[in-house]
């Protein structure tokens, strides 16, 4: 029963990966930087791939991260009147980082429960010894 | 073997393949639930009516048997597809309620069992002490 500990473990390490993804979308919203040549280089949306297995040997019971992937959907232009030209933003939208951080964050608790509900079965086993 | 006579009788057994079955159900709802975003995960469980089915003619065998001649040690359950839940576009027929509620069940299962064989040990206890 104590590997019940160790998948709900996996599962709190791969919901706080796709929590601090998002949490790095979000502060780069508009980050633009330019090169020296002066062409615009929004940064681009990241976003966790998520598989079945433990981290290091897939055939353990558990969840991990995979891969974590850039998002290839287009930028979002915005008028800058200081150039006067339309400027590439970051394709971060924060209502779809939120919606989803939101999701992360219940199956964190999720797991959390899991992880108390294994305790407690495994502290009620031992106490038949006592 | 009078020890093992006195332990593989009455609802020992079947309590000792309860206690099985539910940590490795536990064991799966964990798996489920931390899969729970997973796209294509194919959730499973172990059936509890089957289990209980099994437990209940194996219970009536050994009524009609010698005390402690049945063995319940083969009494399992077999891992199935968790078939609940709407099919999502990742390919996941999930719900979180029925997997949480499950656990609740399972751990209640798990614990009621664990305080019957506690009262089971306590009594053979008691036998041997001769006194209460």
């Amino acid at each position: 029963m104590f590997d019940a500990l160790d998948i709900g473990a996996s599962g709190l390490t791969a919901q706080r990966t796709r929590l601090d993804i998002m949490a790095q979308n979000i502060a780069n919203a508009n980050l633009v930087t330019y090169d020296s040549s002066g062409k615009p280089n929004p940064y681009r949306r990241r976003f966790a791939v998520i598989a079945a297995g433990q981290s290091g040997d897939p055939s353990r019971p558990g969840v991990h991260v995979k891969e974590i992937k850039q998002d290839m959907s287009p930028f979002i232009p915005k008028w800058d009147e200081d150039r006067h030209e339309y400027v590439m933003y970051p394709n971060v939208d924060p209502t779809i980082e939120f919606t989803n951080s939101i999701e992360a964050q219940r199956a964190y608790e999720a797991n959390v429960t899991m992880m108390e509900v294994s305790k407690a079965m495994i502290n009620a086993s031992l106490r038949l010894l006592a | 073997m009078f020890i093992d006579r006195l332990l593989n009788q009455g609802a020992t057994p079947m309590l000792e393949q309860t206690l099985q079955f539910t940590a490795a159900r536990h064991k799966l709802i964990a798996e489920d639930v931390v899969n729970i975003s997973t796209p294509g995960y194919q959730q499973r469980d172990l059936s509890l009516p089957k289990f209980q089915k099994m437990l209940a003619e194996r219970a009536k065998a050994a009524d009609r048997s010698a005390p402690g001649s049945v063995d319940f040690s083969d009494v399992t359950a077999e891992v199935q597809k968790r078939n609940s839940g709407i099919l999502f576009h990742d390919g996941q027929s999930r719900s979180m309620e029925e997997l949480m509620s499950d656990q609740a069940k399972n751990a209640l299962m798990h614990n009621l069992a664990i305080e019957l064989l506690r009262h089971q040990f306590q009594q053979i206890q008691m036998a041997l002490k001769g006194q209460p």
